[in-house]
Parts: C-alpha cells; structure tokens; sequence
C-alpha cells in the first residue's frame, strides 16, 4: 500500500513513492516522492530540469518509471493507467490545441472523452466557459484565440469533467492577469470541492494566493516538502532602517549599510523584534523601519542555489 | 456502463477525427479529382501502346495504373493526421484521457480507410461507366480495395509515426509515391519496362495492387487472393510497426 493521503484505510488524492526514470544517461527522476491530499493543492516548483515534467508524464500514464509507484485516487497508475487516467484531469505546460477546431468542439470532445453526454456535457461546457470567461469565443478556432484565450482553452479541457485529481503543469506561464485570475479561482473551487491538485508553476505568488502547500523539486527528487507558515518559519527575513543621514559607526557592525547616501542599514534576522530592541537599545534613531517577512521566493532561493 | 462508456469515445473519437480532416479538403479532393483527370488524358496513349492486346487492355491498365498512384499519393493524408497531431502536441493529450491506444488508432484510421476506399471505388466506377470496364467478379473487386487500402493505410501509419517532420513526410511520398507506383507497373506496363526492375517489381505493394485488382477484374480468383494475401501481410506488419512507434508516444521529457 503507497503511503499516500487515506481516508479510512483507502489511499485517495494522489501518492508517488520512489519514482526513478532514466533517459539513457540522463537521470530525470531520482526517488521522487509526493502525496496530495483530497482538497489540497500542491505547489510543485523547481529550476528547469528538475523533473516536474517528467512526474507529470508519469501520473498522466504517458511514460512508466524504472522504478517507483504511484496512485491516483487510489488507483495503481502503472497496473490501470486506463482506471487511472478516468481519474485525472491534466493540463500540460505546452499549450496543445486543434487550430482548426472551435473551443466548443475542444470542450465538448474533451468532455465526451471524459464520460459526459448530452445534457451533461452541454451542462459542464456552458459551465467551464463562463468560469475561465470563454463563453464569447465558444464558436471561434483555437488558431484565432489569442495567446491568453488559448491557456484558457487548454486549461479548461483538463477541467471541464470533474476529477478527484488535477495535475496542472504552469497552467498561468506566459498568461495575463485575466487568466491567471480565472485559473486561480477555478483552482481554488476545485481544491475547495475536494480535489488534489499538483500545481507546478515558476511563478511563486500563484502560490500564496492559493494558500497552497509547496514541494520543492531539485535534481529528481522533493527536497522540501509542508504548508507554506512551516517552511517559511525557518527562514530569515529582513529588518531595513533609515537614518536621517550616514548610518552611524557604532551601528554599522550591526548590519549592511545600503542605500545611495550610505544612510540605511540592513539587517538579515530571523527575529526582527529582538533585532529592532537590539538596535534601539545601541542607541540608533531611525526615521524609518521597515520588516520585510521572508517569502516563497527567499524560501526557493534558499532551496535551489 | 463500460460499454457505454466506451460507445461515447469511440463516437466523439470519429466525430473528432472525421471533422479534422473535413476541415482540410483540400488534399482529399485533389486526390479524388486528379486520378480522373488523368486516366481522361492518358487512356488514347494506352489504347494505343496497348492495342495489340485489345481495347479493354488498355482501359484496366489507365485505370488501375492511376488508381494505385494516386492511392500511393493519398498515403499523405493518412500520414499527415498523424504526423500533425504530434506536432501539435495533441497525440499525448488524447492519451492522457480514458482512451484505449487501440481506439485512439482505430478512430483516428478511420477517415482515412473511408476516404481511401471512396477513391478507389470512384476511379473504379468511373472507369466502369466512362470506358465500359469490365468487372469480372465485384466481391473479388472488392477483396482488393479493401486490403489495398489496408496496405495504404499500415504503410501511412507507419509513416506518420516515425518520421519527424512534415517535409520528410512529404519526400517520402513524393519519392516513394512515384518510384513504387511505376516499379509496380502502374506508370508503365510492366512488360516494357527493364528487366532489372521487373525483377524488382514484387518489392513494391503496387506490384501487387496492380495484380490483384487486374485479376479481380478478370474473375481470376486465385491471383486475386494471393496478391490481397501479400498485400493484407504489408498492412499487418507496418501496422504493427506505426503501432508500437504511437504508443510509445513523444513525451518531451524524451528528448531529454
């Protein structure tokens, strides 16, 4: 049994263990390892390379590992990757349109090909539309969408049947803020209805605003993995302060000076209270204090060197 | 429910498939329109370099000549469907679905088999009422449409499956298109034609397209179901080969 999320003895969302793949010399997937909860959304990051492509291919059921097991909503993906794949809505990072087709015709096949009929169908494809503000260009080719109106397109063929797993691959690279807003929510509806989602994305504020929790990937494996309050708590911020003129000397040792006129020191601290009694007490008189808390971008950069 | 399940793929499969390539007639109706064309101007040179033989010598050789031609051309439009859904990256997403490979093929061979099949059927019918063909046996007729076009149809998928772009794929046809169809004796009768390559004649499927729709169209009934057998075996095997190539897909992390 993968040690994935349960529910009463069941595995359910999503459980990776151990995958390995191997392109000749080339190692894509080292041990990775990942469980999505129901309800939950996963942020996966990582550099380029890290192998998040690839562990989508692999829980799509479009490549097998060398080593390693995974479940989708309890499902073996490589004993019943047809069962599995039922299961799963998937966006890929390139966006893969038919340029002669219509939206609709992309939704209503994507849709057929999930189950749905008639009333149904017509039902989830109205409904998809109008959430990722498709329905003006229902009748328009994909070849005539703009960039924009094409993630939305794509995105919404991995979501226009409902499933227990979503695996959404930079569904927001290259988008403008009127899809990444319309993604966000939708994500958000779909994790608030119980889905497991894995969200790969470079583009880390996605993340905090979906209140996701992260899983950072480097070299084929998770190197990082909890709620965003856990893995930042770790992390030191920063406490900027600003003199009316040059920092003075008997504080300097205390941090970085910076600013154009040497007039503002900068102090990396994991407790920014005790470091601002700190200063205050050595006698220093600010004119401005500012705290900045670290972010998923200090926590990235401090996992991926 | 399964089966259910299953109808309404298979249905919007079709529909899909069907629609991709209703979208692009243009290849399609190039490929139904020339062959009539030319067996309209090239017949009086046949009657005439055939005329020893009779008037109906000439008129099956035009006929099932551009027949198997330009049904060696139309391999384009069975390969292109393919080749044009990996380019478009949409291969991996239909079989990111629920979708059996065997119906993602099945479906995706269908339109092609089809428009295949009316091609051939249309240069038959054409010849039969233009020029007074003479069909010996119309089942045997119809044994060696059917596995000519399964021959097209494993060789197009073969094709579309291996080959990496749209212009290899284009010189392969092009190429191929014509070398195999005048080795075949489709061009040329093949008893005027060097005896190097009537020796090498049997190499190409349309040595015996040529043969089992000529002896279809004579009643010949053992010929007939030989050069189908040989034909039926071409399709099997570079079939299987386009097969295995698609399932194996073109995953990016591939090139990796």
């Amino acid at each position: 049994m993968l040690s994935g999320a349960r529910d009463g003895g069941q595995v359910t969302g999503l459980a990776a263990e151990g995958l390995v793949k191997r392109y000749g010399r080339s190692v894509a997937l080292d041990g990775f390892a990942l469980s999505v909860s129901p309800g939950e959304i996963a942020g996966l990051v990582g550099h380029n390379g890290a192998g998040k492509t690839t562990f989508v291919e692999i829980v799509s059921a479009l490549t097998r590992p060398d080593a390693g097991r995974v479940s989708v909503a309890g499902v073996d993906v490589l004993a019943q990757p047809r069962q599995a794949r039922a299961r799963l809505g998937v966006c890929p990072q390139e966006t893969s349109l038919y340029p002669r087709l219509t939206v609709a015709e992309h939704l209503r096949l994507f849709g057929a090909l999930a189950g749905l009929r008639r009333a149904a169908l017509r039902r989830a494809v109205t409904g998809i539309a109008e959430q990722l503000c498709l329905t003006e260009v229902l009748d328009r080719p994909a070849g005539l969408l703009s960039g924009g109106q094409r993630k939305r397109t794509q995105a919404a063929t991995a979501l226009v049947a409902e499933r227990p797993v979503l695996l959404l691959d930079e569904p927001t690279a290259g988008a403008d803020p009127q899809t990444r807003r319309a993604l966000l929510s939708v994500v958000a509806d779909r994790a608030a209805a119980g889905a497991a989602v894995v969200y790969t994305t470079h583009y880390l504020p996605e993340l905090a605003e979906l209140g996701a929790t992260l899983a950072v990937a480097r070299a084929g494996r998770i190197i990082s993995r909890g709620g965003q309050r856990s893995l930042l708590a770790g992390l030191p911020g920063e406490v900027r302060v600003g003199f009316a003129g040059p920092v003075p000397a008997g504080l300097r040792a205390l941090g970085q000076v910076d600013g154009t006129a040497g007039d503002q020191l900068r102090v990396v601290t994991s407790d920014a209270p005790a470091t601002l009694a700190r200063l205050l007490a050595a006698g220093a008189a600010p004119v401005s204090i500012d705290i900045r808390r670290p972010g998923l971008d200090d926590l990235y950069a401090a996992l991926t060197p | 429910m399964v089966a259910s399940g299953t109808a309404i793929r298979l249905a919007a499969l079709s529909r899909h498939n069907t629609s991709l390539m209703l979208r692009e007639p243009g290849p399609v109706l190039s490929r139904l329109v020339m062959p009539l064309v030319m067996i309209l101007l090239f017949r009086p040179l046949y009657l005439s370099a055939l005329a020893r033989h009779g008037v109906q010598a000439g008129t099956v050789q035009v006929v099932t000549g551009m027949l198997v031609m330009f049904s060696l051309l139309a391999l384009s439009v069975v390969g292109t469907a393919i080749l044009t859904e990996r380019t478009w990256g949409t291969w991996d997403r239909l079989r990111a679905t629920p979708v059996r490979s065997g119906e993602l093929l099945a479906t995706k061979a269908l339109p092609g088999f089809g428009m295949l099949a009316v091609q051939q059927a249309e240069v038959l019918l054409f010849g039969v009422v233009a020029f007074g063909l003479h069909v010996g046996d119309p089942l045997l007729l119809a044994a060696a449409v059917v596995s000519w076009a399964l021959a097209l149809l494993g060789i197009g998928t073969a094709l579309g499956a291996t080959l990496r772009s749209q212009s290899e794929l284009n010189m392969a046809y092009d190429i191929g298109g014509v070398v195999l169809s005048a080795l075949g004796g489709a061009l040329i009768p093949l008893s005027v034609l060097p005896g190097w390559a009537r020796a090498a004649a049997p190499l190409s499927p349309g040595y015996w397209a040529m043969s089992a729709l000529r002896s279809a169209l004579q009643g010949q009934a053992g010929p007939t179901l030989r050069a189908a057998a040989v034909l039926l075996a071409v399709a099997a095997v570079t079939a299987a080969l386009g097969t295995w190539r698609i399932t194996r897909g073109w995953s990016r992390s591939r090139s990796l």
